[in-house]
């Protein structure tokens, strides 16, 4: 009689027509579905919580734009915001560095993309602290060093160009020795001339190409290029310009040629170390 | 049960659940009330055991599309607690609104254990203090779940007091 009367409560709209479907079925299929959900691929699944959003991208957004108002009005009394000036500037210097890092980042790429010598090296950037520039030595000091995997021999670029070589490195800090330092001899190629010759810096802002005889065509502008050295430099690159060409005074058989740089080196603020085989 | 009605309920349940919820959350663990298990909870004991099964997967995956990391985790528990839900209501009246907010608590509570085993499954990390966050989202959701079944009732078009078992 009370099953009866609980009967007769069930409301008419109530009775869900499912066919010959029992209950252990239906929830066996759904079941089914529901495990189907869980192992189906990550990227099929992602697609439907995407279409979600994407669908009701407009409630949603108006959604959390109000959660977000309304919690940023809420008075901050907690403790924790008395520090809130100090993760303000903590923020702030980290998105200074990271500007400078995306600026370094894009000058690093556009240099490597320029020059197919520099694809597969690795690429540091420098600022320099110290300029030693007069007669008798040419040489730069930069903040970076063996802890950023500089290396004695590796060749040193300034506006686009070879500037020297790194000679002495400590853990921060190294020495770049110029191509004008009376001590530094780097092996370069003479425009299309297919003869590899010595380089020495004169210590007055320029070097001197020695022995290179004088049967061969050079003449002033030709470009100077530092030699491809295996393990420091993949092609050959920029270093300077013939200055003067004339036949050298006491032995006339070969050339006196004088070369400059092709950067103003004492404008320059950075330089870019080329790191041929860069580990990790 | 009027189907139409109860998939735009759903979709405005699962829309309010990803936006607009944020409002009450509570920090630090940004505990938010799941409206979704409280409508799980609402179909699974004023419709018949047919109907709770289907909205309880139906509610189920409504959450796994706006709320849900792991796609389908939550269909089977919200399916299988709403279903074992509607079951247990057929021989114990959930009525009052202290019973309701117990019976919201206890599925809030296995839900979301089981939400998070079937993540663990499917290799996806949760938050860490889950245990405390399912406890925390079952708590305040029966707080405030109860008062949410009338103007429920009043969207479906139900009658509350004429429900019983069945």
């Amino acid at each position: 009689m009370a099953r009866m009367r609980n009967k007769a409560r069930v409301p008419k709209h109530n009775k869900t027509v499912l066919g010959s479907l029992s209950r252990p079925m239906l929830f066996t299929w759904c079941m089914l579905a529901g495990l189907i959900l869980l192992f189906a691929p990550q990227n099929f699944t992602n697609d439907l919580q995407f279409a979600f959003a994407r669908l009701f991208r407009w409630p949603l957004t108006i959604g959390k734009n109000i959660s977000l108002y309304t919690r940023a009005r809420q008075p901050t009394t907690d403790t924790k915001f008395e520090r809130e000036p100090q993760y303000r500037n903590y923020i702030a210097n980290l998105e200074q560095e990271l500007r400078e890092k995306q600026r370094i980042l894009e000058k690093l790429t556009k240099l490597r993309s320029r020059f197919y010598a520099l694809e597969n090296a690795g690429l540091i950037m420098a600022d320099i602290m110290k300029y030693t520039l007069n007669g008798t030595q040419n040489e730069l000091t930069i903040n970076r060093g063996r802890d950023d995997g500089l290396a004695k021999g590796q060749f040193v670029l300034g506006d686009n160009s070879i500037i020297g070589t790194i000679t002495d490195v400590s853990p921060r800090t190294s020495n770049v020795r110029l191509f004008t330092d009376p001590a530094s001899k780097i092996a370069v190629r003479i425009g299309n001339l297919n003869v590899d010759s010595l380089m020495q810096g004169r210590g007055n802002d320029g070097a001197k190409v020695l022995l290179l005889p004088a049967k061969y065509k050079v003449s002033a502008g030709d470009k100077v290029m530092a030699r491809k050295t295996p393990g420091f430099l993949d092609a050959p690159m920029i270093i300077g310009t013939v200055t003067s060409c004339k036949r050298d005074d006491q032995r006339p058989i070969i050339w006196d040629i004088t070369v400059k740089p092709v950067c103003d080196i004492e404008k320059l603020k950075s330089v870019t170390v080329i790191i041929m085989n860069p580990q990790g | 049960m009027r189907w139409f009605r109860f998939v735009a309920f759903i979709l405005i349940a699962a829309i309010l659940q990803a936006s607009l919820l944020n409002i009450i959350a509570l920090p630090p663990l940004n505990i938010k009330p799941n409206i979704l298990l409280i409508f799980l909870v609402f179909f699974a004991i004023h419709f018949n055991t047919t109907e709770a099964i289907i909205t309880s997967f139906a509610i189920g995956f409504a959450a796994d599309i706006s709320i849900g990391a792991a796609m389908g985790s939550q269909t089977i528990s919200y399916g299988l607690f709403g279903t074992a839900l509607a079951y247990l209501h057929r021989v114990i009246t959930i009525r009052s609104m202290p019973s309701q907010a117990l019976a919201i608590f206890i599925t809030g509570c296995l839900v979301g254990v089981l939400t998070h085993f079937l993540a663990l499954l499917k290799g996806q990390s949760t938050i860490s203090n889950i245990y405390t966050a399912i406890l925390g989202i079952a708590l305040y959701s029966a707080i405030i779940g109860p008062f949410f079944f009338l103007p429920a009732a009043w969207f479906m078009s139900i009658k509350t007091h004429r429900f019983g078992r069945h």
